[in-house]
């Protein structure tokens, strides 16, 4: 169906808004929930339960002094974290939400961008996405920023490969590429976090690594390199690479909500039509839940042991995934 | 889209191409060399968008200009300022061969040119819905050019294992 330019313009404002606020009481969430967790009782002083902490930190974040290394490369300082949270906003866009609506006879789809080739475009646009925090790191003039960039760099290619296989088994199963068509495949039979079970251990596994959360968190283990790739960040530029790595966290559940959780359907009971968008934010919210729990539960691994187990244990069971789903789609 | 966006975005595209692929070869600092070649590859893609190639677009991307151009980046920046050196210009068999393969691209243009000139450029091709998608990519790998599939496939196996064999270091000077 034809989307006129202005609906996908409003839906694209809308989305990335949402996709902000969601940042930013995730932040406020984790700091809460970890609390709680750890037996404290977490950030409770601004407003009512530290409902405005996100807000009270976005304004000492922008009111702070942008510093920066007087040795520092000017303008690619500037670029990195533009660029990493440049791609991890667009990301979102082909993301599917809901099956789409007719409202006052304009149609309105289910996402801000239905393409053929989604789940590449992800990819694509997250393999850029490394840049800024390569450039970030290097730019800085900084030995602590160096090595964390490098440590990010190296820990982000590695797992990327699983991360890219691991999804191969559910393209397989609905013979398509896009994300739209992937969770109409889903409606159809079952979801495929039962049929791609292994795949979607693997990739949580890798996106966790893939977005350097604990116990992946090696890019910025602070005994080791003081924050990482961003040491010598101040103020809202900090804040973007912050943002940045919260929200490829979104995404990446979303992307596995719609790769393996259904999207947008309900399980077994579907409710009206605009009800998919609840049930969409309802497996997000669980799925960064469960995110946050891991963070407070397992320590973070050592270097050689995440090499070990990206390539020596996740890579060959995502190719083998692979195979067997399809060796046995064929098969059927 | 209009005829007047697409030719805007093709002389940007084109433009990018050219300032960066100039900007590869001339500038002292090889961090920015591979960061200009990461460019480059950019804008390629998106002349591969403008014709109706989407997933080679999105794969050119996800394969040269993410994967294999932060492996570049890496090794610069890990090599830091040792890895600073004026442009040499290579052996001179690398010159001749460049000097041949920038005058066969001459001739190509000239021939286009030409042709363009004389009106024998006029037909478009033929361009069906399922052009340049997944499926229709698949296909053909599968079938008219399985050949070359395959053997593509073998060259790459080589290329890891003899990756895997020169980051083994032999058993006797491992000091574990």
């Amino acid at each position: 169906m034809q989307v006129e330019w202005y609906v996908s313009l409003i839906q694209a404002l809308v989305v990335i808004n949402l996709v902000m606020v969601t940042f930013a009481y995730l932040t406020l969430a984790e700091r809460k929930i970890m609390g709680r967790m750890q037996l404290r009782y977490g950030p409770n002083r601004a407003g009512p339960y530290g409902l405005l902490q996100p807000i009270a930190d976005l304004l000492k974040l922008l009111n702070k002094e942008s510093f920066q290394p007087t040795a520092a490369i000017d303008w690619l300082y500037v670029l990195g974290p533009f660029l990493a949270a440049f791609t991890a906003l667009t990301t979102f866009s082909v993301i599917p939400f809901g099956p789409g609506w007719e409202i006052g006879g304009v149609y309105v789809p289910g996402q801000v961008a239905d393409i053929d080739i989604a789940l590449i475009l992800i990819f694509a646009i997250g393999s850029i996405g490394i840049y800024g925090f390569i450039i970030g790191g290097w730019s800085s003039d900084s030995k602590y920023a160096l090595l964390g960039s490098m440590r990010t760099c190296a820990q982000l290619v590695s797992y990327e490969v699983s991360l890219a296989l691991s999804v191969l088994g559910v393209v397989i199963m609905a013979k398509s590429l896009s994300l739209t068509a992937i969770v109409e495949a889903q409606s159809d039979t079952v979801w495929y976090a039962g049929p791609q079970f292994v795949g979607l251990v693997v990739f949580s596994l890798a996106g966790t690594a893939e977005t350097a959360r604990a116990p992946f968190d090696l890019p910025e283990a602070e005994q080791e390199l003081v924050a990482g790739y961003h040491t010598e960040y101040g103020g809202m530029r900090f804040g973007l690479y912050s943002m940045s790595e919260y929200i490829n966290l979104i995404t990446l559940s979303g992307l596995s909500v719609t790769l393996f959780l259904g999207g947008w359907h309900g399980p077994g009971w579907e409710g009206a039509t605009w009800a998919g968008p609840l049930w969409f934010i309802a497996k997000l919210l669980i799925l960064l839940f469960l995110f946050i729990w891991m963070r407070t539960t397992l320590p973070r691994l050592r270097y050689d042991q995440l090499m070990r187990f990206g390539w020596k244990i996740l890579l060959p069971v995502a190719i083998l995934n692979a195979i067997v789903t399809a060796i046995v789609v064929v098969a059927v | 889209m209009s005829n007047v966006l697409v030719w805007i975005i093709w002389f940007l595209a084109a433009g990018g191409c050219l300032a960066t692929g100039v900007a590869v070869v001339s500038v002292t600092n090889p961090f920015y060399s591979a960061l200009a070649l990461i460019g480059n590859l950019a804008s390629l893609a998106v002349l591969y968008l403008l014709l109706a190639a989407e997933f080679l677009a999105a794969a050119q991307v996800l394969v040269y200009a993410g994967a294999v151009m932060v492996m570049f980046l890496f090794v610069v920046a890990y090599l830091g300022g040792r890895a600073d050196a004026p442009w040499a210009g290579g052996p001179p068999l690398l010159r001749a061969a460049a000097v041949v393969a920038a005058a066969a691209l001459l001739v190509e243009v000239v021939v286009v040119v030409g042709l363009a000139w004389g009106d024998n450029l006029q037909e478009p091709a033929e361009v069906s819905d399922s052009f340049g998608s997944p499926a229709e990519i698949g296909e053909l790998f599968v079938t008219s050019h399985l050949l070359a599939f395959e053997i593509t496939s073998i060259v790459l196996l080589v290329a890891a294992i003899g990756g895997v064999v020169l980051g083994t270091t032999p058993e006797k000077e491992e000091a574990e």
